[in-house]
């Protein structure tokens, strides 16, 4: 080792240079997460009020930002039931999160935030019902980490729009949530059918982990959507 | 490789056409199966691609002085994470639907052989100003296939150019579909050999 040149292999130097390397990069990286945060999270609220639009069939592709905010605000409220269905105003450990959808205040609808297991990760989305408190108007999701092409498809908007006029009622008003069907619904029984969307080939995990967590949902929810269904519930609070 | 007076238009031609990536070299056949289904996502690919293999050959051949040869690879695959990260954060902050649309595969960018093979053949052997010419010859080149294959299969899968329709309906109604085949993984590989194949007879055989 001459005391000169640069000898970049000596063991020194070796452990100089990954440290230093390690530190900028950790620096950049940093820098960039934190420093850019604020505008993720901005879009990440921009999109999940797109999705809950999209589940109520206010919007089927995503629009510009303005037009989501007014769209939002015009029909989208929030609100909070207790365990049993009963609107309430603050929050406890077991308040139930959900959005009404309105025009002028007059309920059209309700819609409950799906957060399930996936086959690689969380799924979370929306499910939106008309006021009659079992018919399905729409599903749409927000965020996923399933197959790009197989799993993933769920975000798309030819199994979303399959959702729409599915009920979750049998015949004899029993409650049996809503699935994802092995296949496609037209090969189910018929009095099935009315409760199944068309699976997705190369994803019947997804799907099965997905029909599990709607009907977890929709269990919990299930005394809300009691009162919908005895018409308890028409007009939002002003 | 090549020496210090290599001119940039050498360079340029070399990653675009002569020694392209994707037909000539092979590198990153995987992410462009993935992402050329519609063209919007192969361009922001392309565009992250293009940019993280010219800045990240840019660091590296200017520290190739100072990379001790044992730890070659481990360094300049974290100069590589590093840019494909803070890529993918500019991705979600200003173009946040099509990061969602891309999902994995921006951090696959760190896995693209593309990247981290001009890092070792190029970067190493030059000095940055080339090596950035190189990233961004290369990234070109990348590009070029996978907007080209994106473009076929929008087109044949969707009938649709960047998002738009454009056979008209008259054609549909005379009983003309949509190949359901394009906008699957297998449509995608057909699309490349036929370009591998298209190019390389055009420019002769690589022996």
């Amino acid at each position: 080792m001459s005391d000169n040149t640069y000898d970049k292999n000596s063991k020194k130097n070796v452990i100089q240079f990954a440290l230093m390397l390690s530190v900028i990069c950790s620096l950049m990286i940093t820098g960039a997460a934190s420093g850019l945060k604020n505008l993720q999270l901005e879009n990440m609220k921009l999109d999940k009020k797109a999705n809950i639009l999209k589940a109520a069939n206010l919007i089927n592709q995503k629009p510009g930002r303005t037009e989501i905010l007014k769209l939002y605000k015009a029909h989208i409220k929030e609100g909070m039931v207790n365990q049993s269905g009963q609107p309430v105003d603050t929050e406890t450990e077991d308040t139930l999160h959900l959005y009404y959808y309105h025009t002028n205040n007059v309920i059209e609808g309700y819609i409950l935030p799906i957060n399930t297991k996936g086959l690689w990760g969380k799924i979370s989305g929306y499910l939106a019902f008309e006021r009659d408190g079992q018919t399905v108007s729409g599903f749409s999701v927000f965020s996923h980490s399933e197959t790009p092409g197989l799993g993933g498809e769920i975000e798309n908007s030819w199994f979303r729009k399959n959702f729409k006029g599915k009920k979750i009622l049998n015949s004899q008003n029993k409650f049996v949530s809503v699935g994802i069907a092995k296949g496609k619904v037209k090969n189910l029984p018929k009095n099935l059918q009315d409760h199944y969307v068309d699976g997705i080939s190369g994803a019947t995990l997804t799907g099965n982990y997905l029909s599990e967590g709607i009907k977890a949902t929709l269990t919990k929810y299930e005394p809300l959507s009691i009162s919908f269904r005895q018409k308890e519930l028409k007009t939002l609070e002003q | 490789m090549s020496n210090e007076t290599t001119p940039y238009k050498e360079i340029l031609l070399k990653g675009i056409w002569r020694e392209n990536p994707v037909a000539y070299q092979v590198l990153g056949i995987c992410s462009a199966l993935a992402v050329t289904v519609k063209m919007s996502t192969a361009i922001v690919m392309s565009l992250a691609l293009t940019l993280v293999t010219a800045f990240s050959s840019m660091i590296i051949s200017s520290m190739r002085n100072k990379i001790p040869s044992n730890i070659r690879i481990i360094a300049e695959l974290a100069v590589i994470a590093s840019m494909v990260i803070v890529t993918d954060e500019i991705l979600k902050a200003f173009f946040y639907d099509i990061s969602k649309q891309l999902s994995i595969f921006v951090g696959l960018i760190i896995t693209n052989c593309i990247v981290l093979g001009r890092a070792e053949a190029f970067a190493l052997a030059n000095n940055p100003l080339d090596s950035f010419v190189d990233g961004i010859a290369n990234g070109l080149g990348y590009s070029l296939v996978l907007i080209s294959v994106a473009c076929i299969r929008e087109l044949l899968g969707a009938g649709e150019f960047l998002g738009f329709p454009i056979i008209p309906g008259f054609v549909y109604d005379a009983g003309y579909q949509n190949m359901g085949l394009m906008l699957l993984a297998p449509g995608a590989f057909f699309i490349i050999g036929l370009l591998v194949w298209l190019k390389n007879s055009i420019t002769g055989s690589n022996q």
